[in-house]
């Protein structure tokens, strides 16, 4: 981990010059989904400090360069898969249902070996952790799946906020108290900040009125002229130099960062109905927000499609075919979004309960290509998508040459959930490699 | 040519006015041209079907989906206030109904729904509901789920207004928006023969608003003479829900099938004087004349049955006559199936989606046509309280219409499309439940049903109907719900 560490360090601390310093490493392979819109055949990666150097068909390998040879075995390159939401994969804070409170960040207890080595043999890298719980649970946070000490598990303790709607009057009242509350202090302080302001003028301008008085009773007694008055004492209490602003309470903080567009919140509904729900609690609020589908098995949230891809906002679905309600009519619902507009579309898998749920993950997503999800957005959607989401861009990113040697390498396609993955690299580092592994 | 043509002509009148054109032919032809005569008339008849439906395509005018306005044109249009415009146009702006007529100029851009040939009907009104929406007050609006499956069955059922747990809702497929029609102002009154108890509280109750009511109207005229040292008469202990019963603000609401719990409260009625709705109502035909006098409200359910009592010496048990007995003797009523929900699972046609097959036995027992449809329009609105806004197509009321493919009371209707607020909220043709079942003609795009079977045999038929736009529109009825 601290080689890791080191190893990605390198570059910024090296002096900027034209010359590498690391060694080289080249990967050939079968296939690369660059995921940068075109797929290279029979091309290699040439990786060195952390970086992609050089990517394409005829590259040079550089003189010392560890070759590592991929080719005739049906191997797949591309960014790697980035798990954006999961709940209950770790044990984490247990909280409460149907209220608000906290707000803790999700974290974990105890970084379960057994899971993170599934996580990587899954060619998982990046992991969001959601709090449990309705309502306005908590905040997320990110993990990587190389983490091993407690404290460097979390690389991102602090992300979105999550909130919940129902389809009922008590789950409305709910955002709509915390979005009441939040308005209300951010009032208070606004109105404590203009009551400083105006009573650090008055006192400033006292002051300088008082400088001057003083001034010319100097300028009189140097005339002989009448004893002072006496100096005004304590009347005036200086205000702070400082504006200090009324404490605010820490259960609505993260809301009220919302409103001052500090947060994006992530919410997560079932049904186009609470989609409107959701529209009626915003009202004229503007504010930054993301919607995560929670749906199930069928779903009609196609009906919304135009309107959500319309609103312009991140959408996270599970990567499945539902069906209509009480029919069994599929609805391809991520190509329809997708048709409809949606730009930033992350994909998860139905539950992430266990890691071995994380099978049905690359199911659902070859289910989704066949029945007319476009390919690159099904695989964008499993890796640089969510890794935008956390912030992580600098991690992972479509591979092309200066960009994060990041990437996970399958031994078939990525879209077959048979083809298991051999290499998982993380900013150059290798963090499983299958013919290792099997070999302890 | 021209024997022909007149023999045609014979035919088609004979055909028309008298008998039909296979039964009339051999009088007029030796039985030889029996089928000359009768291919021509088919083919007659489909010439100016296709020039009718061909004018119709040519003057529709570019809509815009964003228009205030919404046309239904050429329907039969059922007013149930000012009974029927033949070929009528119903005019809807901004959610309200702006003029109805033969002659009604259609604005341009307007959104528009052909319904030549068909029934235009105001929605149908559920005094009663369970599951279509969540109902408790005012707030049902805000866990109403406006693309719920029981909002989609109810809007293929006719429905467009329910009441349930005293919220009056309105289905707004697709909306929040004008959701909430009111809260019913009922008092539920407990006044059962099977618990003498109960009646006894119920009429002291009565009693005692009643003398509260004595006591202020005296202190009012007190107060208007100028008296001093007045005090209001004290209001606790007083049971505020009877006094406003009996100052008219508010309705009661009694269950009674027996003709002897009918009787008690025909008798409560006429001490206390009340507007009333009494729910039930069996055995109602047997003392309809009294019931009438009370000018009570009922809610009937025609096939609910009883059978007579033998050993006793008077009419008795239920009777498909009720409801029209009823009518005669000037009793307003409401008609509601045996159970008020509307599920894929429950007991068929005994739920609200048939509602107006429920009315239909009542027509059966000799109720008039208008006066039921009344009972699921107008009546029930005003057993709501809201017939100022629904139940009838009058210029004003609110743009609540459903339009069905023949006689509502005939079980082979469907509803074709169904409006709420102006907007179309149910199209037989795109949802998926009953769109497979005799399709209209004229739309172009496939149900999903057939789309499906389409998917499933692989562009095999898409060859085959070569000549219609089908492929065009098959993605969009893939994803159409």
């Amino acid at each position: 981990m601290f080689a890791a560490f080191l190893l990605s360090a390198l570059p910024l601390v090296a002096p900027q010059g034209d010359e590498p310093t690391g060694q080289a490493t080249v990967y050939r392979l079968d296939h690369i989904e660059t995921l940068t819109g075109d797929a290279l055949q029979n091309a290699s990666i040439v990786v060195r400090d952390g970086v992609i150097e050089r990517i394409g068909q005829s590259v040079i390998v550089p003189d010392h360069a560890r070759v590592i040879d991929l080719r005739g075995t049906g191997s797949v390159a591309m960014p790697p898969f980035v798990l954006g939401q999961a709940q209950g994969l770790l044990p984490s804070d247990s909280r409460g249902t149907g209220g608000y409170g906290r707000y803790v960040a999700a974290g974990v207890h105890r970084a379960d070996e057994d899971v993170m080595e599934d996580l990587r043999e899954a060619g998982v890298l990046l992991v969001g952790l959601v709090p449990p719980g309705s309502g306005i649970p908590g905040r997320t946070s990110v993990i990587r799946s190389d983490a091993s000490e407690l404290a460097e598990d979390t690389l991102v303790h602090d992300l979105h906020l999550v909130m919940t709607l129902d389809m009922s009057k008590s789950s409305k009242d709910l955002l709509r108290k915390a979005f009441e509350s939040a308005e209300e202090a951010i009032e208070k302080e606004e109105k404590a900040r203009a009551d400083w302001q105006k009573a650090r003028k008055e006192w400033e301008e006292k002051q300088k009125a008082a400088a001057e008085e003083a001034k010319k009773q100097k300028e009189g007694e140097g005339k002989g002229g009448k004893a002072a008055d006496e100096p005004k004492k304590g009347e005036d209490k200086e205000p702070p130099k400082e504006f200090q602003a009324p404490r605010i309470d820490p259960n609505i903080q993260p809301v009220v960062d919302l409103i001052r567009k500090e947060r994006v919140v992530q919410v997560w509904i079932d049904s186009p109905g609470e989609w409107l729900h959701w529209l009626d609690v915003v009202g004229d609020r503007e504010f930054a927000w993301e919607l995560v589908l929670d749906h199930g098995n069928s779903t009609n949230l196609h009906e919304v499609a135009d309107a959500i891809a319309a609103a312009g906002v991140r959408v996270y679905a599970p990567a499945r075919i539902p069906n209509l309600p009480s029919t069994q009519l599929r609805t391809n619902l991520v190509a329809e979004l997708l048709a409809a507009g949606v730009e930033k579309l992350v994909l998860l898998p139905t539950s992430t309960r266990s890691s071995r749920a994380l099978e049905s993950w690359r199911v659902g997503l070859g289910d989704l290509v066949r029945e007319g999800l476009d390919r690159n957005a099904a695989l964008r959607g499993v890796s640089v998508e969510p890794a935008q989401a956390m912030g992580q861009e600098e991690l992972v990113a479509p591979l092309e040459a200066g960009g994060p040697a990041t990437f996970v390498i399958l031994e078939g396609d990525p879209l077959d959930p048979l083809a298991r993955v051999s290499h998982l690299v993380a900013a150059g580092e290798v963090i499983y490699d299958r013919a290792k592994e099997e070999e302890n | 040519m021209s024997i022909l043509s007149r023999s045609l002509l014979l035919a088609l009148l004979s055909g028309a006015f008298t008998l039909p054109a296979w039964a009339a032919a051999p009088i007029q032809e030796p039985p030889v041209e029996e089928e000359v005569v009768e291919e021509p008339v088919l083919e007659e008849e489909e010439l100016v079907e296709e020039e009718v439906t061909e004018e119709v395509v040519e003057e529709e005018p570019a809509e815009d989906p964003n228009s205030p306005y919404l046309a239904v044109i050429g329907g039969d249009v059922y007013t149930v206030t000012r009974g029927v415009i033949l070929n009528g146009t119903v005019l809807c702006k901004d959610g309200r109904i702006l003029k109805v007529g033969q002659d009604v100029a259609v604005p341009e851009g307007a959104r528009t729904i052909q319904a030549h040939g068909m029934r235009v009907y105001p929605g149908l009104v559920a005094v009663e509901s369970r599951g279509i929406i969540p109902g408790r007050g005012t707030d049902s609006v805000d866990s109403f789920d406006p693309f719920a499956l029981y909002v989609d069955l109810a809007l293929a059922g006719g429905l467009t207004t329910v009441q349930s747990r005293g919220t009056i809702g309105k289905l707004t497929r697709g909306t929040l928006e004008g959701h909430l029609l009111g809260t019913t102002s009922w008092v539920d009154v407990s006044y059962s023969s099977f618990s003498p108890s109960s009646r006894r509280s119920t009429r002291d109750s009565f009693e005692q608003a009643r003398e509260y009511l004595r006591k202020l109207r005296s202190f009012e005229l007190d107060k208007q003479l100028g008296k001093k040292d007045l005090k209001e008469p004290e209001t606790k202990g007083v049971p505020m829900n009877h006094v406003a019963l009996l100052k008219g603000e508010r309705m009661a609401r009694f269950r009674a099938d027996t003709a002897s719990d009918l009787l008690a409260v025909c008798e409560l009625l006429e001490e206390f004087p009340m507007r009333a709705v009494i729910q039930g109502g069996r055995e109602a035909w047997t003392l309809a004349p009294r019931i009438g006098r009370t000018g009570a409200s009922m809610v009937l359910t025609p096939r609910a049955k009883d059978w007579a009592d033998p050993e006793l010496n008077r009419p008795s048990g239920w009777s498909i006559e009720n409801a029209r007995i009823l009518w005669d003797s000037g009793v307003e009523f409401a008609i509601l199936p045996g159970q008020a929900g509307i599920s894929l699972g429950g007991l068929a046609g005994r739920d609200l989606l048939p509602l107006p097959m429920e009315v239909a036995f009542a027509i059966r027992g000799g109720l008039h046509q208008d006066a039921a449809l009344r009972s699921i329009t107008l009546d029930a609105a005003r057993i709501l309280g809201v017939a100022d806004r629904i139940g009838s197509i009058e210029v004003g009321k609110d743009a609540d219409l459903i339009i069905t493919d023949g006689d509502l009371f005939d079980y082979r209707t469907f509803v074709q499309w169904a409006v709420v607020n102006g907007r179309l909220a149910y199209d037989k043709q795109k949802a998926s439940y009953f769109a497979h079942i005799r399709p209209r003609e004229e739309d172009e795009a496939p149900n999903p049903v057939e789309a499906l079977l389409e998917d499933i045999t692989d562009g095999v038929q898409d060859e085959v109907m070569e000549e219609e736009p089908v492929e065009v529109d098959a993605p969009e009825a893939d994803g159409g719900r």
